[in-house]
């Protein structure tokens, strides 16, 4: 199911863009329902696919036993589809029924290589992201 | 040879008819096979609860109260759902690995553990404690 | 000097073509450029169409030149073709390339896969009315199947001699789906049929699609053991895709494998079209057969979803009938756009690759009853 070009800029994520980079940005999305329990990444799978919340409630799980849960619309599950080490560190699963944004990865490194302005804004909020979630992937809590 | 004769002296009408019959019979056997192999998994993966409640059948007069992985039942109820959350997270100790809660919750046969959880969690009984683990929130619950 | 030069001239291809050679060179390069131009199946007609290129260079035997000469490269590259390797590699590549869910979220379009494959007997009955023998008739009918590797393996272990002509049928009629089927299409559905809207499919989980490959490689090939080359790689690949432990094989087979394939098969599919065995009475009435092959097929798969229709509560829309024939993913896309021309809203494409999948699945078992029935 195609994505709302609206729905991408009121996400976090994407609010410094401009309309252009949107479109490009929407063209490479696609709306995908998950039922409770489903999961959309497993751990040591090959980071492919990066996901953005659109509703729904989900948990990142690691090999310990760690976890995190998130609960927003505009938060983002595998980001390891776009930086190191390309491949999933978590299992993530729905809490509940919801609704996700998937991307290819390769498709939007494609985008970003090809984009410096566009990179340099995704990036910044992606390293953002990471620096919050880095200490539960690396256990270092 | 041409024409119907050639057909008939090479046997093709069984040919033709037997090879399109066989073609059918793999295909509808294999969409109804997949067809219900969603249900497959579903009872499998529910084997608990089924298992529960045919052993219900037998024991109807049974009350005894036993507090163990297998036997515990749960509703969906936030509230009663809590009380019994309570007891499993006493069971692994605190602070605990959501993912061994909700393992423990779908053994014990809970319709919706994950749901369930989350609830929990959105209603502030259950909360994170920084680390990756999460706690029982004494205060909410009082 | 002279003599020698006397000698050479007269072994190059200048002096040994005939207008054999000129027709096959421009059947060849006609290939190349629908292939580019129109982009018509380019990754399967530009090597097939240089291939007919190398097989129609005049060349003077016992060099070990031509593809028919046991000792000559393009014959050791031709093993893969008349030994059925590269069809069921090429299926292993398909296999992991290809994703399920649509045929797993509604099994019930793979009646239409099944349906179509009807073009494959009656083409056969055809071919047996017009004096082909039995083993020739089967590999002119799986044309019908409108599956190349499949067309090509089945050829190679009942008629080897009509490889050539077969594969380039098949393969002609596969890239020319969007001129074939449309017209059909339109013929056999009224318009209220055609603006049918369909479920959106339901979700599937991984573990069904995992398993999915396993379960259907154990059924099929129980049922039609024949199949085993053909299925057991397609499902092997599609289980390598979903098992998630052996992406690097998956990537592999999807990829460099099914590549390098279809560069072999096509150039040696293409160079096996000497004029002096392509161009035979026997061609013209193979291209003229698999043309019917394709049209009853088509025809087959839309009329049986009429049928189907009389006894669905939620009617399903008839022209993913003619995605049953398998050429993988055009008849889909064909279906598509039919469809879109009377509501550009209504998607069909993702419904279309359920019947279109089994389709493929359909044509391997209906290749392995024609191989056990004719095979002995």
């Amino acid at each position: 199911m195609p994505v709302d070009i609206n729905i991408i800029n009121s996400l976090n994520l994407f609010e410094d863009l401009s309309h252009a980079e949107l479109e490009e940005i929407v063209s490479l999305m696609r709306r995908i329902r998950v039922t409770e329990g489903e999961a959309i990444t497993r751990r040591g799978a090959p980071a492919h696919t990066i996901f953005i919340i659109l509703s729904g409630n989900f948990m990142v799980f690691f090999k310990d036993g760690r976890s995190y849960t998130l609960h927003n619309k505009g938060d983002v599950i595998g980001l390891s589809t776009v930086v190191i080490p390309f491949y999933y560190t978590g299992t993530a699963v729905a809490l509940s029924d919801g609704v996700v944004m998937s991307m290819p990865g390769q498709e939007l490194l494609r985008l970003i290589e090809s984009n410096p302005a566009l990179s340099d804004k995704i990036m910044k909020k992606i390293n953002q992201i990471i620096a919050e979630r880095i200490p539960f992937v690396t256990g270092r809590c | 040879m041409y024409g119907l004769d050639a057909i008939s002296a090479h046997n093709g009408w069984h040919m033709a008819a037997l090879g399109i019959s066989i073609v059918f019979t793999g295909l509808i056997l294999l969409s109804f096979t997949v067809a219900q192999l969603h249900n497959i998994l579903r009872l499998f993966d529910n084997r608990d609860a089924y298992y529960k409640r045919i052993r219900g059948l037998f024991k109807k007069n049974n009350n005894k109260q036993e507090v163990s992985d297998s036997d515990l039942s749960l509703s969906n109820n936030v509230k009663e759902a809590a009380g019994q959350c309570k007891l499993l997270i006493e069971r692994i100790g605190e602070p605990f690995p959501l993912p061994r809660l909700i393992e423990l919750s779908e053994k014990c046969g809970m319709s919706h553990p994950y749901s369930t959880i989350n609830d929990l969690i959105l209603a502030g009984f259950i909360v994170p404690d920084g680390k990756g683990y999460y706690v029982w929130n004494q205060d909410e619950q009082n | 000097m002279e003599n020698l030069l006397m000698e050479f001239i007269s072994n190059t291809g200048f002096a040994m073509a005939d207008y054999r050679h000129i027709i096959m060179i421009t059947v060849g390069i006609i290939f190349i450029y629908l292939g580019i131009a129109k982009h018509y199946e380019p990754l399967l007609l530009v090597p097939i169409g240089f291939g007919i290129l190398i097989g129609n260079i005049p060349v003077f035997k016992g060099l070990g030149l031509s593809l028919y000469e046991s000792n000559s490269v393009l014959h050791y590259l031709y093993f893969g073709v008349t030994s059925g390797t590269y069809p069921c590699l090429i299926f292993l590549g398909i296999g992991a390339h290809t994703d399920f869910s649509t045929l797993l979220a509604r099994p019930v379009l793979m009646l239409l896969g099944a349906a179509a494959q009807m073009g494959i007997f009656l083409t056969f009955l055809g071919a047996l009315a017009l004096g082909f023998a039995p083993k020739e008739a089967a590999s002119i009918g799986i044309i019908g199947g409108a599956d190349g590797p499949t067309a090509i393996f089945l050829s190679a272990k009942l008629a080897p001699h009509l490889i050539g002509p077969i594969a380039v049928a098949a393969y002609s009629y596969m890239a020319l789906v969007p001129v074939i089927q449309p017209p059909i299409m339109r013929l056999l559905t009224t318009r209220k049929e055609r603006l049918v809207r369909m479920e959106e499919p339901r979700v599937v989980s991984k573990r069904e699609k995992i398993i999915f490959p396993v379960i259907g490689f154990l059924l099929c090939c129980f049922i039609a053991p024949a199949a085993l080359p053909l299925l057991g790689m397609l499902f092997f690949g599609n289980l390598l895709r979903e098992c998630m432990v052996a992406e690097r094989l998956a990537h592999a087979a999807r990829t460099s494998i099914i590549d390098t394939v279809t560069i072999l098969l096509g150039i040696t599919v293409g160079a096996s079209t000497q004029a002096d065995v392509f161009l035979t009475p026997q061609s013209v009435g193979i291209f003229a057969l698999g043309a019917a092959s394709f049209a009853v097929a088509t025809a087959s798969g839309l009329l049986f979803a009429k049928f189907m229709n009389l006894f669905l509560r939620k009617k399903i829309n008839p022209l993913l009938g003619a995605a049953g024939v398998s050429a993988v993913p055009d008849s889909a896309r064909v279906v598509q756009m039919v469809g879109q021309a009377e509501d550009p809203t209504n998607f069909l494409l993702m419904h279309a690759m359920a019947p279109n999948i089994s389709g493929v699945i359909g044509s391997a078992i209906g290749a392995g009853i024609l191989w056990s029935f004719l095979g002995g």
